[in-house]
């Protein structure tokens, strides 16, 4: 219940949200023009805005969903095969990503969000798999396994974007526009109707919330998200295929959001900055960066379930209820307590 | 060729069915799943290469080699996604079990090395043919096995303490813990059991298909849980059903589409159970 609290918008925040959009614009600067090291602050804002859009399905209503990699990849493939076959410009491809990707979220939503948390997890981890498995099987449209090389670059006013610093830019403001969209809608009406449904649907339906539409909602808004970014990606990288937009992609943006924190805007931005910079800053765990995110994902669940910087809602244990109890024993007095309150 | 189709999938259905009675059996205590049943049935796999290459030809070994590793890291498990979250909502386990999955998935790899080890090839004579399709032995041997091993559980849940004790535990934790039954204990034996199964089970699938990788384990994983949904993940005959199903539907559409949507199918018939018929063919009528 503390949420919802601690859910007005604090006003001594502004200053360092501006702060830090100023600190991320002179990166490039700061970074001396190194091409590598902008390429990887790059790929941390698109991993922010994906991390972010995930965690509006998790944080924000608490559903689980590891189909994220998926949406992402639809994206990216719509936006490239428009771009490659029709000539179309990144401003017409870009949105169109975003639309059908959204539209494949709407409608996966509309068949699974009445699922239990559990069999959700599964529903959308076999969507994710249907759609690999469709790239890969769909030669004609998607080139199959070989993946779709020579995305084209988007231009300004004819202007190409072809230097990574401009991209970074580029990538720059789409993130913070995304990101503040999703802090609006946070601080929204509908916002709060998620954040209730979120701390107990039971009392939220008997508010008048229409919990599933509200569900579908979120979903459908962090699909047209996650679309927006692979077309970003896409024409980022000019090569994409299938194995980019796995399983693996779709669990480390989880893992970020569950590291950085569930359920709060500045969360799912650490979890995207801390996993992107372990691997590059510590050269040498960078053979066994997924051992590390799996060890990660363990030990942030079992001591600090809510993440880093997280909202405890989700998670917050009923009270009484004792952590770690495979010290002591009491199976059965901690599980009514949690039966009780939930 | 339709009949050899069916043939391999009554054999696949033997592994489906196995991996489904053990998320049926983690369902049915803990109302909860294992996501890294995968990951087990894979180290199960690379115990049972590991054994076979260097300690003995035996097979009887490998498979109790598989066993062993699935029932101590199902238990580690269990400690901690399991026994260590309690009073915390379960999402936070099965995201903990995902954590789990990759953590030795990816520890697997960089062990072992990323490329697909061989694994010699046991019982893979015919052993009979049917009107052109060919049995092999280890076919029947699969089959036979599954057979055994669910004759096994069956008496174990029905015929001993130990079983009454896990049943009892399903039924109603509460009544069973003011019985003076030790809930915990048979709470991370079952778990552990479960574990144990699906390592078994990929010494048996690292045999049939004479390969062991650390990526091994995603796919059956995935199609075990579908063979429980599609059966009924509260019933354990149904787990077994739904397995043969699965693996009998998944080898006959192959003569409808090219292999490439061979997992396709099973991930469709999952969605389409999860949406339409979330209790299965067998399940009681439960909120899923």
């Amino acid at each position: 219940m503390n949420t919802f609290m601690a859910m007005p918008l604090k006003r001594n925040q502004t200053p360092f949200w501006i702060g830090a959009v100023v600190l991320v614009l002179a990166v490039p600067g700061l970074l001396g023009g190194s091409d590598y090291l902008i390429q990887i602050a790059t790929m941390m804002a698109l991993y922010v805005v994906l991390a972010s859009s995930l965690n509006l399905i998790i944080g924000f209503t608490g559903m689980y969903s590891l189909g994220h990699g998926a949406f992402y990849g639809i994206g990216a493939y719509t936006s490239a095969i428009l771009a490659i076959n029709l000539d179309w410009t990144f401003w017409v491809t870009m949105p169109i990503a975003g639309i059908l990707t959204a539209l494949v979220g709407a409608f996966l939503g509309l068949a699974t969000l009445r699922l239990r948390q559990t069999f959700l997890v599964f529903g959308t981890l076999a969507f994710g798999e249907i759609v690999r498995i469709l790239i890969m099987n769909w030669p004609s449209l998607t080139r199959g396994p070989m993946g779709i090389p020579g995305i084209p670059p988007p231009s300004i006013l004819g202007f190409e974007l072809v230097s990574s610093t401009q991209y970074y830019y580029l990538i720059l403001v789409f993130a913070i526009l995304m990101v503040f969209l999703i802090f609006r809608l946070y601080h929204s009406r509908v916002g709060r109707a998620w954040v209730a449904i979120r701390e107990d649907e039971i009392a939220a339906s008997s508010m008048g919330i229409s919990v599933f539409g509200y569900k579908v909602l979120a979903f459908t808004i962090a699909c047209l998200i996650a679309g927006l970014a692979g077309a970003f990606y896409a024409h980022f990288i000019t090569f994409i295929s299938a194995d980019q937009f796995g399983m693996n992609e779709s669990f480390l943006i989880l893992t970020m959001v569950a590291l950085g924190g569930t359920g709060s805007i500045i969360g799912p931005i650490i979890g995207a900055l801390i996993l992107i910079i372990i691997p590059e800053a510590f050269r040498f765990l960078a053979e066994y960066r997924m051992v590390l995110y799996g060890a990660l994902l363990i030990l942030v669940i079992v001591v600090k379930p809510e993440g880093l910087a997280g909202v405890k809602g989700l998670f917050a244990p009923a009270s009484g209820a004792r952590r770690f109890s495979f010290l002591r024993s009491g199976f059965s007095a901690e599980c009514e307590k949690v039966e009780g309150a939930k | 060729m339709f009949l050899q189709q069916l043939i391999n999938g009554i054999a696949q259905g033997s592994l489906f069915a196995l991996i489904a009675i053990s998320f049926s059996l983690v369902w049915g205590l803990l109302r909860m799943v294992n996501f890294a049943m995968g990951e087990l049935y894979m180290l199960g796999a690379y115990a049972g290469w590991l054994v076979v290459m260097h300690v003995t030809p035996n097979l009887g070994v490998a498979l109790f080699a598989g066993f062993m590793v699935g029932w101590i890291v199902g238990w580690l498990i269990e400690k901690v996604a399991f026994k260590a979250m309690r009073g915390v909502p379960h999402i936070a386990s099965l995201v903990c079990t995902i954590g789990f999955s990759f953590f030795l998935k990816e520890t697997a790899s960089t062990l072992f090395g990323a490329e697909t080890k061989s694994m010699p090839s046991y019982y893979s004579q015919t052993a009979f043919t049917i009107a052109e399709a060919n049995i092999s032995w280890l076919q029947v041997l699969m089959v036979a096995v599954a057979i055994i091993m669910m004759v096994l559980l069956q008496l174990l849940f029905y015929r001993t303490k130990v079983g009454l004790a896990v049943r009892a535990v399903a039924l109603d934790y509460r009544t069973a813990s003011l019985m003076g039954m030790k809930v915990d204990r048979v709470t991370s034996l079952a778990f552990s059991l479960s574990g144990a199964l699906v390592g078994f089970v990929g010494v048996l699938a690292a045999i049939y298909y004479n390969a062991v990788n650390a990526g091994m384990g995603f796919v059956p994983a995935i199609k075990g849980f579908t063979a429980a949904v599609f059966g009924g993940i509260t019933s354990i005959p149904g787990a077994i059903l739904g397995g043969y199903l699965l693996g009998a539907i998944e080898n006959l559409s192959v003569k409808f589409m090219s292999s490439g949507y061979r997992d396709f199918v099973s991930f469709l018939i999952l969605i389409i159970f999860l949406l339409f018929r979330p209790n299965g063919i067998l399940g009681k009528k439960t909120k899923l």
